[in-house]
């Protein structure tokens, strides 16, 4: 005779399968009914889980700290690419904002594709029918022979692709369909990441693809740019979480490329610092794009301060990123001047903000550059008028940063 | 409608943890990307916070990388050995937390913004039955969510726990007779 255990696991079995209903099963015993039919219901009751996801960044933080483990890392915020080799050669110092145009030319590229016709023809997009086969194809691409630097050049093909289909729904008044361009390209910028981190490991250079991911991303950021303008408020979200994805692939290319070509770096750096006054300029007249752009070039004016240190900690080109870096801020200064002619009166001192912490991080350049014995770049020239206004907004935040001094205990 | 939702492991991904099992970090990475969202999923319904299931969930992959040379030794999908590593850093989770009280504020609690149940509106008898699923024991509590919630085999599951079949079954009998008993208890003090 069978037990009551058997009997219990196969009806449930039975049932879940179609194959029989609760009755049929208590008609099959009927001596233990009584006992069967509510543990059946239970059973029955028993279903999956809510469907509940983590965040996409938990996801991507978590494999990188995973990897880091594997490796014997130390669990660092940054990407952790070490024993990065570069074959890259650095660019010429004159030829150190040539970046800026490459970048330019890219937005204006992908700005001038109207109406999205040509990713129409190109391809589908995300919500789709066929944009599933689309990854399917790229996933396949990716699984292709090739040493770990070719993968990672093909996975940051995908993720340009990812912010062409962000442009192109924007385009098209597609918003809903955002979230997944926007995880996609997240998914496909850690790939190349993670590619890069394992050539790295192996001992391969990586020099080329930081550089590329590094201008790719800077790329990224202007086009995003555009998007934003385009779609609604309560699409932003994804767009600002990919401009976050952006930023971060980029200053962690950067900061791998630093250790072994700072001065390519810093020049990288100040293309993509161009690229957000750029923005400022033309966003002139909305407040709130003057702000965000004006954050963010704050953000990677101290990135170029990164740059400076790893460039004194590897020792390496230490004048030339110096004074590469006093060159361009001064000149930073001089645009901002003409951008505060052109802003509200409202946006003003946040222009004038952004111009005294340059003008103290220009001073710093200064002094470097005179311990190192090499005659500091031209101090820029601000029109009377906002010099008074910048030099207020320096003695505010040295008072501030006095009070800051203060207020440390002991 | 009822899916079994182990199905074997596609080649894929057996050629995955093929490498994996020879160490190689890449392939360990990929099947990272296909399993963290259930794994998550499971943990997430057994802690009921986001803290807690990202904790445990990078938990549960280090530990699989650390002894992926004693998955080539069992049978089970791959998924269904990252769901055993699940459990125990989950009854481990709980242990630790000595007099278990966060296990029953957190058990018998009605439910915080970052449930599951809120997260998804799920109905109050799931509600109810999952905090009766919290309070079985380890064994129990593991065979009734592999079998019922990820939909493994009896089989997977005996591979899993190292038992016979048999005791399996005698395991979900228990268990669900123990669910009957809390729910009634349940229903009176209500």
């Amino acid at each position: 005779m069978k037990k009551f255990e058997d009997i219990l696991a196969q009806c449930i079995e039975d049932i879940k399968a179609g194959r029989s209903s609760i009755e049929d099963c208590l008609d099959r015993y009927p001596s233990m009914r009584e006992q069967l039919e509510p543990l059946l219901r239970i059973a029955l009751e028993i279903r999956e889980p809510p469907d509940v996801k983590p965040s996409h960044s938990f996801k991507v933080r978590a494999r990188v700290q995973l990897m880091d483990q594997i490796h014997g890392r130390q669990a660092v915020t940054k990407w952790p690419w070490f024993r990065y080799n570069s074959q890259v050669k650095p660019i010429p110092y004159r030829r150190r904002f040539s970046m800026v145009r490459v970048i330019l030319a890219i937005v204006l590229t992908l700005s001038a594709i109207g109406g999205g016709t040509v990713y129409a023809a190109q391809a589908s997009l995300p919500g789709d029918a066929l944009y599933s086969l689309k990854l399917g194809t790229e996933q396949a691409g990716m699984m292709l022979p090739g040493d770990d630097a070719a993968r990672a050049e093909r996975a940051l093909n995908f993720a340009d692709k990812r912010v062409r289909e962000m442009a192109a729904l924007a385009e098209r008044g597609r918003p809903q369909d955002l979230d997944l361009a926007v995880e996609k390209y997240d998914y496909a910028l850690n790939m190349t990441l993670t590619r890069i981190e394992q050539a790295s490991d192996k001992g391969l250079p990586t020099g080329n693809i930081t550089a590329l991911v590094a201008e790719a991303t800077a790329g990224h950021l202007l086009v995003l740019d555009e998007v934003w303008d385009m779609v609604p408020d309560e699409a932003k979200a994804a767009i600002a979480h990919a401009r976050n994805v952006s930023e971060t692939g980029r200053e962690n290319a950067l900061a791998t490329l630093a250790k072994d070509n700072p001065v390519r770096a810093a020049e990288m750096n100040l293309a993509a610092m161009e690229g957000r006054l750029y923005r400022v300029r033309v966003r002139a007249e909305h407040m709130e794009a003057v702000e965000y752009a004006l954050q963010q070039f704050e953000a990677m004016a101290e990135f170029g301060e990164e740059i400076s240190q790893i460039a004194h900690e590897v020792d390496k080109d230490v004048a030339m990123v110096e004074e590469l870096i006093a060159l361009a801020t001064s000149e930073h200064v001089e645009e901002l001047a003409e951008v505060w002619e052109m802003v509200s009166e409202q946006t003003r001192p946040d222009i004038e903000r952004a111009m005294a912490t340059l003008l103290i991080r220009y001073q710093k350049r200064v002094q470097a550059l005179e311990q190192l014995g090499v005659e500091a770049p031209q101090p820029p020239v601000i029109p009377e008028g906002i010099r008074e206004r910048v030099e207020e907004r320096i003695r505010e935040q040295e008072r501030t940063q006095e009070q800051q001094m203060e207020g440390v205990p002991g | 409608m009822y899916q079994n939702r182990s199905e074997g492991q596609t080649s894929d991904e057996a050629m995955l943890v093929q490498r994996a099992i020879g160490h190689d970090a890449e392939a360990f990475g990929r099947l990272y990307d296909m399993h963290i969202d259930r794994v998550y999923r499971h943990i997430y319904y057994r802690v009921g916070n986001e803290t807690d299931a990202e904790d445990l969930t990078q938990q549960v992959f280090l530990k699989a990388w650390q002894a992926i040379d004693r998955y080539k030794k069992t049978a089970s999908p791959f998924i269904a050995w990252l769901m055993t590593i699940s459990h125990n850093l989950v009854v481990d989770f709980y242990r630790t937390k000595k007099d278990k009280a966060y296990l029953e504020a957190e058990v018998l609690a009605n439910g915080s913004a970052s449930s599951p149940e809120q997260a998804t509106e799920a109905s109050f008898e799931q509600q109810r039955l999952r905090r009766a699923i919290l309070q079985l024991g380890g064994d129990e509590q593991q065979v009734v969510i592999l079998r019922f919630m990820e939909g493994f085999e009896f089989a997977e599951i005996a591979s899993l726990l190292k038992k016979k079949e048999g005791n399996v079954r005698v395991i979900l009998h228990r268990a669900l007779v123990k669910l009957r008993n809390i729910l009634e208890k349940e229903e009176k003090q209500s």
